[in-house]
């Protein structure tokens, strides 16, 4: 009861004295609000390119542009950062991966990879108040300082390179690779954060196990994703973060406040989701998520999908159990019926498969692929 | 001297393409397919690329036909490497959707949005085949492309024309071009 | 030096015949009218260093003063070039956005053919590119005729890089100093043609400091169509 009133009041005084605490309980404080840097240095360039780089952002046809669904988004942004809210700039991204990032001139980007495998608000806030941890230390300057005095070796700069490097260095900015200690620290903070916003710290540890869950299906085992550069979860940081997490009492999911938020987009990011084409960490994602949130037919219409799409040995009879399940649930998707359809067109079943595709065409009589399906019922009559 | 021999040597690593003119009438490509063009069009044959041949009207930043005469079971769509770490390989069974599925992967491959707008039934080449319209949001620039294709599948070989333009002005100064293009074509059996 | 010398050889045997007459003219288009309203689109300028280990940074202050001189410099120019110049405020910039990224590709498309080594023989030799309709918006935003939209990369070395690039030139190493690509276009908003271009890839220009300025802006602007 103490600690958390001494976190309302954001105060660090004196914390030190308290024996016993781990560390981030209450021996950190968010600096001022920053002041925008001279342009003569370094620390000006980055904010002034990415000053630049917003600008288009705003304007790009990426940007999902739903008034209402951005504004909840930022209020939670908001609600995390505290005194530095006014300087937080939340813009979501339709791309289709887990990530989310924050430059130094208060620019938050927001994947809609990241909002599809949330589950709930306070797993969100996690990653955001993670990124705001790395703001609120300035680690993308020390990171830029480093880079360049580390720089042994010559780099012969492909000159082709040097105009095309703004659409990098945007990309390259936001997933600057951070140090394990910069990590650290953004973990520590972001619970803090969490905690302050009314969230249940001991949702963070389940992000990272979930997006290792998901990347360890890769042929690879995930080593060589990129996105893991900028959040790695090796075992003993999830073990530290459920460790500090344990030291906080209480907090919300507000899940259900969340799924309605996000059901109208979920068709679609879905749909990204499984064109990507990475077929085992797809399943592993929408294996996680129908089962966590049964409630849901999107997520088993969707794998569905994907088994339809990879076509395996088995994939079929899987995606046919899926779309079958699905249907038993409220709400499902016209997908459904299509793929089923498919499949049964495959398998030379004609009666099931028609009645199938003209329910997918009662339910989608606009679907770009009508004009396609229609000839598969017509062929099927004969 | 040595700066200006720097930019020299610039010049000559995009290598030596060329640019043949397909001029109007009939043009054979691949073993079987002939189109009848309308009107010249420039055939861009970089270095390295892939099995399709690439035409344009206004340059290769701007307007791309694609052409496939022929691609067999297995060969990838692209040049090899060129899809990463996935390989958008053709297969003689697949369904037009999958057809569609596999230049939909790979135009978006560098983070360009791909979204079907059309998928129908067509006669291309003189065979049953399909119909396919799109929208491509570049990644590079953030330019939205309007895109067409015709394709159909003929003894286990792909023969396929996917044109794309932005969709402000340029798309439909082509268009009907491309559609008389693809009007024209036919496979030998 | 053998190997560079050869690469040059090779570059103008693909290069073909460069020296083309107004390269940068549409045909039958000579000269802007006298007292031509001409719409400044923002021009796209980035200026980065390039330190010792070839990480190549963004100066914002060298970006934000080679706006401000290119912008001078222009102005400056208006009057020796005969148009009366008309400024996009930023929410017309905005607004034009489309267009302008319509724009970025056509002149990429114009650099690497018309001005490279792979002409369009439909082209025929000659600057026949129009944006059509599409600059509509332009005009009616601005009221102006012709809109000019000018791109700059530069890239600097660093004192370090200069010193290193010394060091390996005695061990027969080149590497590159920093180079300077751009481009200039004109474009009539009644026809959408591009009626002028002008593509600048040499090594650095110098857009930091006011004077040298003027040069960049008087490469770029090289063979501009003066109005008589």
């Amino acid at each position: 009861m103490k600690r958390r009133r001494f976190l309302a009041g954001g105060c660090a005084c004196g914390a030190g004295l308290i024996p016993g605490l781990v560390f981030g309980q209450s021996d950190w404080s968010a600096p001022a609000r920053f002041a925008r840097p001279d342009a003569a240095t370094d620390e000006g360039g980055l904010w002034a390119m990415m000053d630049r780089e917003e600008s288009r952002l705003r304007r790009s046809p990426f940007t999902l542009r739903d008034a209402q669904f951005q504004a909840y988004i930022q209020d939670i942004a908001c609600r995390l950062g505290g005194e530095h809210c006014p300087d937080i700039r939340v813009h979501v991204m339709r791309t289709p991966f887990f990530n989310a990032s924050m430059a130094p001139n208060g620019m938050m980007q927001v994947w809609t990879g990241l909002l599809l495998r949330v589950e709930n608000e306070a797993q969100l806030a996690a990653v955001l108040g993670h990124e705001i941890g790395h703001y609120l230390s300035r680690h993308s300057i020390e990171r830029l300082r480093q880079a360049r005095s580390n720089s042994a070796a010559a780099q012969i700069m492909g000159l082709f390179g040097v105009v095309g490097l703004v659409g990098q260095l945007g990309v390259a900015a936001s997933m600057m690779a951070y140090s394990r200690d910069h990590e650290r620290e953004a973990d520590r903070i972001g619970l803090l954060l969490m905690h302050k916003a009314g969230y249940a710290t001991d949702e963070a540890a389940k992000v990272w196990r979930d997006l290792q869950l998901e990347l360890k299906e890769r042929p690879d085992g995930g080593s060589r994703n990129p996105l893991f550069s900028t959040h790695p979860a090796p075992e003993d940081r999830q073990q530290e973060l459920a460790a500090l997490a344990a030291t906080f009492q209480g907090g919300e999911t507000n899940a259900a406040e969340w799924q309605k938020r996000v059901q109208p987009f979920l068709r679609d990011w879905l749909v990204e989701e499984v064109k990507r084409g990475q077929h085992e960490e797809t399943i592993a994602l929408l294996t996680r998520l129908a089962h966590d949130i049964p409630s849901r037919p999107e997520y088993l219409v969707a794998r569905g999908e994907t088994y339809r799409l990879r076509g395996a040995s088995e994939d079929l009879d899987k995606a046919l159990a899926d779309y079958k399940m699905a249907l038993a649930v409220e709400g499902v998707p016209a997908e459904a019926y299509r793929g089923l359809g498919m499949i049964q067109r495959l398998r030379d079943q004609p009666a099931e498969a028609r009645t199938n595709l003209l329910r997918y065409l009662e339910l989608a009589p606009q679907a770009p692929d009508a004009g396609m399906i229609k000839s598969y019922v017509e062929e099927l009559k004969s | 001297m040595r700066k200006l021999l720097v930019v020299f040597a610039l010049v000559a690593l995009s290598g030596c393409a060329t640019v043949n003119k397909m001029e109007s009438g009939n043009q054979n490509i691949g073993e079987r397919m002939t189109l009848t063009l309308e009107g010249a069009w420039n055939h861009v044959a970089l270095p390295n690329q892939g099995p399709g041949q690439t035409w344009t009207m206004e340059g290769l930043p701007v307007d791309t036909l694609l052409i496939y005469s022929g691609l067999k079971d297995g060969e990838a769509i692209h040049r090899p490497g060129a899809g990463g770490q996935k390989s958008f390989n053709f297969r003689a069974t697949m369904q037009p959707d999958e057809i569609v599925g596999l230049f939909e992967g790979f135009l978006a491959l560098d983070g360009s949005q791909f979204q079907l707008t059309k998928l129908e039934p067509a006669t291309f080449g003189g065979e049953k085949g399909f119909h396919f319209e799109y929208q491509l949001v570049r990644k590079l620039d953030g330019v939205t492309l309007s895109g067409m294709g015709y394709g159909t599948v003929s003894k286990r070989e792909l023969f396929a024309l996917v044109y794309q333009a932005p969709r402000l002005t340029f798309f439909s100064r082509h268009k009907d071009r491309v559609e008389q293009i693809a009007r024209s074509a036919r496979v030998k059996t | 030096m053998h190997k560079a010398l050869a690469a040059a050889l090779i570059a103008l045997a693909c290069a073909g015949n460069a020296a083309a007459q107004s390269k940068n003219l549409a045909p039958g288009f000579v000269s802007l009218p006298k007292g031509a309203k001409v719409a400044l689109m923002p021009t796209d300028i980035e200026l980065f260093v390039i330190s010792a280990g070839g990480v190549v940074e963004p100066k914002a202050d060298w970006t934000e003063a080679a706006s401000k001189h290119f912008k001078d410099a222009l102005l400056r120019k208006r009057e020796a070039l005969g148009f009366s110049a008309v400024e996009l405020s930023a929410k017309q910039a905005d607004e034009a956005d489309e267009v302008n990224a319509l724009h970025g590709a056509i002149a990429r498309a114009i650099a690497f053919h018309h001005f490279g080594n792979l002409q369009l023989p439909t082209k025929d030799g000659k600057l026949d590119w129009s944006m059509g309709d599409s600059v509509q918006q332009i005009k009616e935003a601005t009221g102006a005729d012709y809109a000019l939209f000018s791109f700059v990369r530069d890239s600097y070395a660093s004192a370090e890089r200069k010193a290193m690039m010394v060091g390996l030139a005695l061990l027969g190493i080149g590497i590159s100093l920093g180079v300077q690509t751009g481009y200039a276009s004109l474009i009539d908003l009644n026809t959408g043609r591009v009626v002028w271009f002008n593509r600048l890839m040499r090594p650095s220009g110098d857009l930091r400091e006011p004077d040298k300025a003027d040069e960049t802006i008087d490469a770029l602007l090289r063979e501009f169509p003066v109005a008589k």
